[in-house]
């Protein structure tokens, strides 16, 4: 019991729970399944995006060009899907397409980190930055509507099973998935073990490059998925709508107790920290708060939030310390 | 190694260097000529039109017009602005422009109090200064450019919404695409004043949502708003992108005989919400021609010709001129609804 409580999820369990029962006082309308299920729906993005990037912080990356790559999967898809005959196999073709322009991209970045050994800030903001340029090239910013889609797509987008959107059961599955992946897989425990440390995991015969290469590449599969999420959930192509997205995942990773140094993450975690941004978002118009402090009010649980976590780390900590020390 | 890297990290930079000519290249591709090099060689006026940012519709649909007027007037325009809706990259595309020695710059401002310097700069070197779409600093410019008059516009909208909903009491919100938006606040304020004085029934439920010029932003937080407060009655969402968002949610919890939403919208983005309802009518003025507009102001401006009320612009229409002589507007707002919305091509 006491090691659950705590766990470093803990914290910010403490914190969605405190927030949601505020919120579910303040508004009746917030503690129904319609709304918890919106969150999960309009957060599904956000959420697929910040479990490829767990992976990446884990590992001691960080990658700013996922909203970048969305987008680009985005148009591309889009463009994509217009062209596509209205049967279930163009649902099935943009399953494969989408995931593999994105594991392209990701792989691409990759490469550049491990391999030259630029470091991922510098590699993922110079391919942001072009994949950026390049939509807007290519686009121009015109947007694609749901008309010009076939309707299986459409159907897609708004299929419910038993009254919960399909985009939170791709959320739901990206995020089990991922978490059985790190928890029994080689690659997975290669990627905490690396995380965790670097030198001594190569000198145990870890493959650094591939394991670096492989989770940018798994956060390009996921950016593919999320640009599927993110076709079904505005149901058209704003060029747009994701610019400066990248901020909220990294911080979505934060929230739920990854160090952005490396070594420390859960997927656990961050579902929690994705929880937590959708319910203050949701929360605060909920709750009719002046819009001036709403942006106030966020940034206070935010470090709240974190502050407590890295409290909590840094007494566990010592009380290793402490006792290396007595023995 | 080190060696290696320093030369990758260089080549990476070059690479960075010359995708900034290629943009550059393009953006004065799009003006028309190969205007940067040749500096007022041939004659001609170079006349700058800076959106508050490229690549979304509605600046689209007003570069087509100002390239348009560009070649039926015979003068050079650069159409040029910034990727993001934001003033420090907006100063340095003026900057740019300056250096450019352009005849006539025309700025729609993403905050007008951050370009006031550069735009004084600007006029120190004998470059004319308007601005077009958004007010700037009304000291440092020659002349001012508005599709409409900004309270008479606000409160067509509020009007239309009241028409909408059917009825003058109830419950409405209001949207927004950012908080700091000079001539959406100003419309946002000519609306709230239309409602205070001619239908005192009708109660906002909250202040202005912003939505970040996004439509999931816009979608989400209108869902949020129809949870919270079920009896909201009309939404006015201003921004070309907040009413498709609003429109979105509407359409997808099929309140389209519910709630009456009325925006600024552009027709060809709205059609499909339009055609069911969710969205009632968008309202705006045809950016095309505002962009046609600016670049014949501006190309008067630097003949030394003075617009005049009333005055008769080829291709545009008639024009209002206000007694301070500067300030310009081009004509009522055009309502785009199921049935027009197919007759234009923005």
């Amino acid at each position: 019991m006491k090691s659950i409580l705590q766990s470093k999820e803990m914290s910010i369990v403490a914190i969605v729970v405190l927030l949601s029962i505020t919120l579910s006082f303040v508004s009746p309308a917030f503690l129904t399944f319609e709304n918890i299920f919106d969150i999960l729906k309009g957060n599904a993005v956000l959420g697929i995006l910040a479990v490829g990037m767990t992976l990446v912080i884990i590992t001691g990356g960080i990658d700013v060009s996922v909203a970048a790559v969305t987008t680009a999967v985005c148009v591309m898809a889009g463009k994509f899907l217009t062209v596509l005959p209205d049967s279930p196999i163009s649902i099935l073709l943009l399953f494969i397409v989408a995931p593999l322009i994105g594991v392209l991209l990701g792989a691409l970045n990759g490469i550049l980190v491990s391999k030259i050994q630029i470091p991922a800030i510098v590699v993922t903001l110079g391919t942001m930055s072009m994949i950026n340029g390049i939509i807007l090239y290519l686009t121009n910013g015109t947007y694609l509507n749901s008309t010009s889609f076939p309707k299986i797509f459409v159907d897609f987008a708004n299929f419910q099973i038993f009254g919960v959107s399909v985009i939170v059961f791709i959320f739901a599955i990206i995020a089990v998935g991922t978490w059985y992946i790190l928890k029994y897989t080689v690659i997975g425990r290669e990627v905490l073990a690396v995380g965790g440390n670097k030198e001594s995991s190569i000198r145990a015969g870890i493959n650094f490059d591939k394991v670096q290469i492989f989770v940018y590449g798994y956060m390009g599969l996921l950016a593919g998925i999320a640009a599927i999420a993110q076709l079904s959930y505005t149901k058209a192509v704003d060029p747009n709508g994701l610019l400066g997205f990248e901020l909220q995942v990294i911080a979505a990773v934060v929230l739920g107790g990854a160090n952005i140094l490396g070594g420390r993450g859960s997927i656990m975690g961050t579902f929690l920290g994705v929880l937590l941004l959708g319910i203050m978002q949701n929360g605060l118009i909920l709750a009719r708060i002046d819009i001036f402090w709403q942006k106030v009010v966020v940034g206070t649980i935010i470090l709240i939030a974190v502050s407590y976590d890295q409290i909590q780390y840094k007494r566990s900590k010592d009380k290793l310390a402490k006792i290396e020390v007595e023995a | 190694m080190k060696k290696f890297l320093v030369t990758m990290l260089s080549l990476v930079l070059m690479i960075g260097l010359l995708t900034g000519c290629v943009s550059s290249n393009s953006s004065s591709k799009s003006g028309g000529e190969d205007s940067g090099k040749e500096s007022g060689k041939d004659g001609k006026l170079k006349i700058a039109v800076v959106p508050k940012l490229v690549g979304i519709p509605y600046f689209n649909a007003s570069e087509k017009g100002a390239i348009q007027a560009g070649k039926d007037l015979g003068v050079d325009v650069i159409y040029t602005g910034p990727t993001e809706a934001d003033a420090a990259q907006q100063v340095k595309v003026i900057e740019d422009l300056i250096s450019q020695k352009v005849d006539v710059i025309a700025v729609a401002p993403n905050d007008p109090a951050a370009l006031t310097p550069v735009l004084k700069k600007a006029k120190e070197q004998g470059i004319k200064v308007m601005d077009w779409d958004t007010p700037a600093d009304q000291s440092v410019v020659e002349l001012s450019v508005h599709q409409i008059d900004d309270e008479a516009f606000g409160r067509h909208i509020a009007k239309s919404l009241i028409e909408k909903i059917g009825s003058e009491e109830g419950d409405i919100a209001i949207l927004t695409g950012g908080l700091s938006a000079a001539n959406l606040n100003s419309w946002i304020d000519g609306a709230k004043k239309e409602l205070d004085e001619n239908f005192p029934k009708i109660k906002l439920v909250s202040d202005k949502i912003a939505t970040d010029e996004k439509q999931p932003v816009a979608y989400q937080k209108t869902l949020d708003l129809i949870k919270s407060n079920p009896e909201l009655k009309g939404i006015m969402a201003y921004s070309t992108i907040a009413p498709i968002g609003a429109a979105q949610a509407i359409q997808e919890k099929g309140l389209q005989d519910k709630i009456a939403v009325v925006g600024t919208a552009l027709p060809k983005d709205s059609k499909p919400f339009l055609e069911d309802g969710s969205l009632d009518v968008g309202i705006l003025w045809e950016p095309d021609k505002l962009g046609y507009l600016t670049v014949a102001l501006a190309k008067d401006l630097a003949d030394g010709k003075k617009p005049e009320n009333g005055q008769e612009v080829e291709n545009v229409g008639k024009i209002e001129v206000w007694e301070d002589g500067k300030t310009v507007i081009m004509g009522p707002p055009t309502d785009f609804t199921a049935e027009n919305a197919g007759d234009f091509n923005y």
